[in-house]
Formats: structure tokens, sequence, C-alpha cells
């Protein structure tokens, strides 16, 4: 009944962000186009963990290892290294393992941590903080993968279809592939959130054992989003592999999953848009100022962190725009409904 | 394999295991009474190394240092208890990001102050003590003594005093210990600054026996969080078991294997213990 109302604003924000970021590349310079075409993977990347964490309340510190999965993945299979698919490097096929490969890891982990007792809130954090450790710590003593130094000269994506061909790597096509695959994304992720689904994810979230009373499966509900997560986080691993043509042990391990948390929780944790935003806002933020401040930089985005933790878990970002939505429903112009 | 290379491991395990229980001690009293995962704990243990370089650099000695450290870290941890810490407490989950920043902060603040290369202290007792037909340093022995000391201060300290008592309470029941007229919040302050004080301690103490650099603070953050919940998180004598059980098998796998294989086996190993027992070893026999 209310529902269409109260997300209007949000939802002409959402076009408003989308379409600014369509008309960017008229005024943006060649190499911004690049960069932004990457900021948008870690956008998409830091929704997997909205999706997760401010949805359903799973505060993972281990996201990074299905980035990382989904950039091996995408790595090792258009690089020919899989064995029985040497001759035949796609990238179709690259991202269908991309997003697969780390959907079954976290199925797997996923019905292994969440039912029968199950671990919850900071034990799940603490043991996730552990599992990216370890991923890092193998991916670095693994040398199929290239061990420490990584996979060099991953190819751009690349589409063939019927015979015909075409790499991406200019940055303007690229930077519309990327945007697209990100608009996608975010609307299917955004209507899950809107749905009863995404209303359950949420009742978990505040209160996992009333929800169970109520008769909900809590731990089919984790599993499924923690998987779905984690296959979005394996895809914008991929779109970045492709990108940066290099993957290595640190898009696996503990600092990249930490840095996610830090865009989200500065852009906001309960909105996929202010995720996203967060991402690109740090990103942006911090190739602007880390040549001015310089090692200040870092001690800049940890206060920062703090601060946006303690006076707006809504995110600096969702705060901005919870308020701004407030107003718009008091005085603002009326909405459908 | 000989009697005497079988000494020598069962030393550095206790070695490893000692060093783990001075880490988590603080974060275990911490997270029992005021349910706050402190992340930061790692960047505690290093500004209690980083205050002995200190020491050192301006001419002072060792001994000077290991003084200083658990005072000057626990004055920190006032602070930020002051600043930051108390505005979460309600939030579970948030204190473990917020923590997790403090962490980043004081991190890039010992980058700034002393630079990112490493330092290296001063090694206060440089001899090697007989045992049967080997050696060993006398000052591993120093910081297995200093360990026991603190264990057992500690367990005098929330067992033996009003203070502890108290603690006691409020860990058990927060709101009918303040019902009865405990200053919580006197004590949550308390609390922080000795959970602080302790990861100072284990910096200053360990300080000559690692490279003091600022990333030193994570490699012994994981296994402490891990033998916490591994022993059991509401219990001080869980930590004894959980961190005997993590240091016990990583010394024994790095010494079957490589360290590597051993951080991994043992990370796998916990993870598995928390999963199948998320009260903790101990905990699954002492239900309060």
């Amino acid at each position: 009944m209310s529902a269409p109302v109260r997300r209007a604003p949000e939802t002409v924000l959402a076009f408003v962000v989308w379409g600014s970021f369509a008309l960017a590349p008229l005024v943006l310079s060649d190499w911004l186009v690049s960069q932004f075409a990457q900021y948008f993977t870690y956008g998409i990347f830091a929704v997997s963990l909205a999706l997760i964490w401010g949805q359903c309340g799973l505060l993972c510190f281990g996201q990074a290892v299905f980035f990382g999965l989904g950039a091996y993945a995408m790595s090792v299979v258009t690089l020919g290294m899989v064995p029985g698919l040497e001759h035949a490097p796609s990238s179709y096929l690259g991202l269908v393992f991309a997003v697969l490969l780390p959907a079954a890891v976290a199925n797997l982990l996923g019905r292994f941590l969440f039912y029968g007792r199950g671990l919850r809130g900071a034990y799940f954090g603490i043991v996730t903080l552990a599992i990216g450790v370890v991923a890092e710590r193998l991916a670095v003593n693994w040398d199929y993968i290239g061990g420490l130094n990584g996979l060099m000269n991953v190819p751009p994506m690349r589409f063939d279809l019927l015979g015909a061909g075409a790499g991406l790597w200019e940055p303007v096509p690229l930077y519309y592939f990327t945007l697209t695959v990100a608009v996608l994304v975010y609307a299917g992720l955004q209507a899950l959130v809107g749905s009863r689904y995404g209303t359950v994810l949420r009742a978990i979230r505040e209160d996992q054992e009333r929800t169970e009373f109520h008769g909900y499966d809590t731990a089919d509900y984790k599993l499924t989003a923690f998987t779905l997560g984690a296959s979005v986080a394996g895809l914008a691993g991929a779109l970045f592999v492709t990108q940066f043509s290099f993957a290595s042990p640190p898009l696996i391990g503990f600092g990249l999953s930490t840095e996610a948390l830090i865009w989200v929780a500065v852009g906001g944790r309960e909105m996929l848009l202010a995720a996203f935003l967060g991402a690109i806002l740090v990103r942006v933020v911090e190739n602007a100022l880390s040549e001015t401040l310089g090692e200040y930089w870092l001690l800049a985005l940890g206060v920062l962190f703090i601060l946006s933790v303690v006076l707006f878990p809504r995110g600096v970002i969702g705060e901005v725009i919870h308020r701004a939505s407030a107003v718009w429903r008091r005085g603002g112009p009326p909405t459908r409904g | 394999m000989g009697l005497e290379q079988i000494l020598i491991l069962a030393l550095d395990a206790s070695n490893f295991i000692l060093a783990i229980v001075l880490v988590a001690m603080g974060l275990v009293i911490i997270f029992g009474l005021m349910n706050v995962i402190n992340m930061a704990h790692g960047e505690l243990f290093l500004l209690g190394a980083y205050t002995v370089v200190l020491v050192e650099g301006l001419g002072g000695h060792f001994w000077l240092g290991l003084l200083l450290a658990p005072i000057v870290v626990g004055l920190i941890g006032l602070v930020l208890e002051e600043l930051v810490i108390r505005h979460v407490y309600h939030r579970f989950l948030d204190t473990i990001l917020a923590t997790w920043g403090l962490s980043i902060a004081i991190k890039q603040a010992v980058v700034i102050a002393f630079g990112p290369a490493s330092h290296t202290v001063s090694m206060p007792l440089p001899y090697g003590i007989e045992l049967f037909e080997l050696t060993y340093p006398v000052y591993r022995l120093f910081i297995m003594a200093v360990a026991l000391l603190v264990i057992l201060a500690t367990f005098l300290i929330f067992f033996r005093s009003r203070f502890g008592l108290a603690a006691r309470g409020v860990i058990a029941n927060r709101d009918m210990a303040a019902c009865l007229g405990i200053n919580t919040r006197r004590l949550d302050r308390l609390t922080f600054a000795y959970g602080a004080a302790l990861a100072g301690l284990a910096g200053a103490v360990m300080s000559p026996i690692m490279s003091v650099d600022p990333q030193m603070g994570l490699g012994f953050l994981v296994p402490a969080f891990l033998s916490i919940l591994v022993g059991g998180a509401g219990h001080l004598a869980g930590t004894l078991v959980g961190a005997s059980v993590i240091g016990g098998a990583d010394t024994l796998a790095a010494n079957l294997w490589s360290p590597v294989v051993a951080q991994i086996v043992v990370f796998v190993m916990a993870i598995v213990v928390i999963r199948l027992f998320p009260r903790g070893i101990v905990g699954r026999w002492m239900r309060r």
C-alpha cells in the first residue's frame, strides 16, 4: 500500500545517478573514463556485500575471497590454463566460471556455517576473517595460479558471435559495458530487496529468533543470500581482472575484504545504491587526495570510517539520501499512491 | 626425534601459547565484560612495542620501556574508550567496525610517526641457559614467566578482589549489577584500560624477539581471537585451553611441515572446532 510511496524518492535518485553516469563520458577524459569503469567493478563488489551485510546482517570479513575467486577463475579460463579447455579461451566461459565457482564455494561454506546451531554475528565475522587469511595464504603458495606473483597478461573481455568478435579494451565501450552490468545487477538485486524475500532477510537481520518462530527457515534464507552475494562478487572480480589484466593474491585476501567493508559502511549498508556510491566516492576521493595527503590519507580514511560507524550508521551517503527523502515526503512534490 | 628436539619443541610451543594468552587475555576480558570485539587489540600490542622503541630511541633502557608500555597503552585505551567505544556499546556488531577503524588509524599514525620500516629492540638478556645438552635463550624463559605472572594476577583480580566480583557480576547480568549500585560505566572504563594495558605489556615484552613494524599486530590478533572462540568466550580458563590448542597445534605443524602449512591447517581446524562447539571446548563442560 505505502511501499511505492515510501520508495519513490530513492527510485528517482537511482534514475538520476545512473543517468548521470551514462552521460559522464561526454565530459570525462579517456583516462578518467577507464578509471570509472574500474570503480564500477568495485561498486558491484560493494553491492554484493551490502546485500548480505546490510540486508541480511551477515558481517562478512572475507567477501574478497569471492571477488578473488571470480578474478582467478576468469584469468585461468581466458589464459587457457584449464586442462581440456586450452584451445577455447572464451570470455563467456570465463564469466560462467567466475560466477559459479564463488557461488559453489559460498554455498558449501554456508551449508557448514549456517545450519544446525550455526554461527552468528561476531563469530561469523571472525570466522570469515580467518577464511580470508587462509585464502590469501593458499593463493600465495599455489604455483598453478602464479603464487605470489599472480597471473599476468589476462586478456580483455572479448565477445564472439557467429564468427565475428570484438575485444573490449577501448575506454568508452568498456565503460558502457561495465555500467550496463552494474545497472542490471543493481536493478535485479533492488527488485529482490523490495520483494517478500528481501523483507524476510531484513527480519533475520533485526531478530533471527523471532523470524524463526514465525516459521521461516532462516538458515535457508541466509544461505541463498550468501551464495547470491558471492556470485555477484565473483562477477565483479571477473570484470575487474579483464580491465586490470593482472590477478594477484591481494585480490582474494583480507585487505580488500576490509576495504569493501569501509566502502559499504561509508556509503550506506542498508541501501544498495548508497553502497555502490560509497565505493566510487572513496576511490575518487582517494585518487584526488592521496597525492596531497600522502600517508595521512589512510589515517583520514580510518577516522572517516570510525565517524561514519559511530555517527552515521546509515552511512554518509545513506544519511544524506535518508534526510533528503524525508524532506521530499513532507513538503516536496506529491508522489503517486 | 631425540629428547632434545622434543624439549625444544615443547619450549617453543609453551612460548607461543603463552604469548597468545598474553594477547588474548585482554581481548577476552573486554569481550566478556563489555561485549566489545576489539579489532584494535593488535594495534594496542603494536603501541606497546613502539613505546619500547621510543624509550630506547630517547636513550632510556629496555626495562624502563617495558615498565612504561602498559601504563602508556592503558592510558591510550582509556582515551579510546571515551572517544569511540562507549558510543557503540549498544550496537554489538558495530563495535567490530569502530575498533577496526581505530586499528587502521592507529596503524597509519604509527607509520607516520615511526616510518613503515621495521625497528629492532635490543635484547635485554642476551644469554642462553643450559638445559640438558642444549642452550635455550634466557629471554624466552623471561617472557614465559611474565605471561604466567599476568595470568596469575588476572585470575587473582577477577576471582579474589572486590573489583573482580563486581566485574563478574556485570558479566553475569549487567542490569542487575547496575541496580545493585555497581558503577558499570566506571567498570567499563577500567576494564578497557586494563585490557589495553595487557596488550601494551604483551607488545613490549615480545618486542626484542620480533621485528617491530606496523604490521606486527595482525599476526597475533587472528590466533588470539581463534583461541578465545575455540576455548569458549565466556571464561578466562577457556582462553588458556584455546591458546594451548592453537599454539600447540601451530608449533607442531610448523615443525612437521612448514609455518605456512601450519597456519592454514590451524586456522581451518579452529574454524571447524568453532562451528561444532560454538560455546568453545571448555564451554561444553562449564555451563553457567
